[in-house]
């Protein structure tokens, strides 16, 4: 069997597990931009089906992690272009949802949190996320969302000013229990 | 004035993202350790990238559609069957590549594994065009009689969204040629999720006899891809 036939397949797996294991990471990352489950799982089925269908412009397997959050990235610039067309899509913000109280500290901190990312205009929300749940360089975030540096970087400033906005009064009630356990440790 | 204003947000953010080369870094550093107020600024943005990392640790999964009779994957729940399928998918691409996959076993295909693999093709329909309908059953038909003697190729088609008319049994004005492309082991396949939402709708969906049916169109799509077949959206 010629060497190119043998390369051209060991490439072709090594890419194929690559994308069965950012599935997962691409999911988190599409319910972190959308916090919705059904619309999530659809963006990441829509990236990987378009990822396999075009693995050959792929020519680096090194940036093929990038590359599959800019399909998934797209992929929700498409479906919100479908769904509110002519709007900015860096503008969209998720509507505030009614969420179920829970019971738990962790689970009302949880949804707390995210509540403040959904109101982040979506161009804020990605960089955001992007980097602190996958933490992506800025340089790879500006790859994946085709944006200058200089956009993630004021995009990201935007986006935790406006966090800390949202979060200011978990810093208080948090941050002193936090202090009380570690004393107890102590 | 204050000595963290010698740091723009936008330098306190890279510090804490590990995006400031050393130099500045280390300026930080050195301020930080005499300014309570930087310190508190780099504090709180460490704690909101934590909040925030935290925020997901846990993500609820989607409510895949509850298993319908022709269900292959029998009642676990959805993540784990969908799992389980591209896991089949990979493990196919892996071992299988040029071969029959696994599903193949109860299929007159399956006992002639001498013949030589042709192409496999998944035709994937979304439109309820019937011309493009007709199109997809058309194009099936062409595959299977353009493969060469001693080749075997598989053709799957899946239909969601406006597509599922082609296999909904009092919709599809394609009943016979579906059940004529099926005795020539063409397999179709619907997707739960759009059966779903169209049951949810006030729509009662019946199929045409001998369907298949996955969580979504596109799981089999990335699975098959993953399998290395061709395919082709209609």
């Amino acid at each position: 069997m010629p060497k190119s036939i043998i390369l051209g397949i060991s490439q072709r797996r090594a890419f194929r597990k690559l994308v069965e294991n950012s599935r997962e990471r691409l999911y988190r990352m599409a319910y972190a931009w959308t916090h919705n489950p059904h619309l999530a799982d659809d963006l990441v089925q829509q990236a990987l089906c378009k990822a396999l269908h075009n693995q050959k412009q792929l020519k680096d397997l090194g940036a093929a992690e990038a590359w599959l959050f800019r399909i998934l990235s797209n992929c929700l610039k498409d479906y919100y272009r479908a769904k509110r067309d002519l709007v900015s899509t860096d503008d969209v913000v998720i509507a505030d949802e009614v969420t179920p109280e829970h019971d738990t500290e962790k689970r009302q901190l949880v949804e707390k949190v995210r509540r403040a990312v959904r109101t982040l205009p979506l161009a804020q929300r990605q960089v955001v996320t992007l980097v602190d749940l996958e933490g992506f360089t800025y340089a790879t975030v500006a790859d994946i969302l085709e944006i200058p540096v200089g956009t993630v970087m004021s995009r990201l400033c935007r986006g935790r000013r406006a966090l800390k906005e949202h979060l200011i009064d978990v810093g208080r009630t948090i941050g002193p229990r936090r202090q009380t356990t570690l004393k107890r440790v102590k | 004035m204050k000595k963290d204003e010698h740091f723009s947000e936008e330098q306190l953010n890279a510090f804490v993202d590990g995006e400031l080369d050393p130099e500045e870094k280390s300026r930080l550093y050195n301020e930080s350790a005499h300014s309570p107020e930087l310190d508190q600024r780099l504090c709180q943005l460490r704690k909101l990238k934590e909040l925030v990392g935290h925020a997901y640790d846990d993500v609820p999964p989607a409510d895949r559609p509850g298993g319908p009779p022709l269900r292959r994957s029998g009642p676990f729940g959805g993540a784990l069957v969908a799992g389980v399928l591209l896991a089949i998918g990979v493990t196919a691409g892996y071992f299988g590549h040029g071969l029959i996959s696994t599903e193949m076993t109860n299929t007159p295909a399956a006992t002639a594994q001498i013949q030589e693999q042709a192409d496999n093709y998944l035709l994937h329909v979304v439109s309820g065009d019937p011309e493009q309908m007709q199109s997809a059953l058309a194009h099936a038909k062409y595959l299977l009689d353009s493969t060469d003697p001693g080749e075997i190729r598989r053709v799957e088609i899946v239909a969601n969204e406006r597509g599922l008319d082609l296999l909904r049994s009092d919709v599809t004005p394609f009943a016979e040629e579906i059940r004529t492309l099926q005795e020539n082991n063409v397999v179709f396949y619907a997707c739960a999720r759009s059966i779903q939402r169209l049951e949810e709708s006030g729509v009662k969906v019946i199929l045409v006899p001998d369907i298949r049916q996955d969580y979504t169109a596109l799981d089999r799509v990335v699975m098959r891809m993953q399998d290395g077949w061709k395919y082709e959206k209609i």
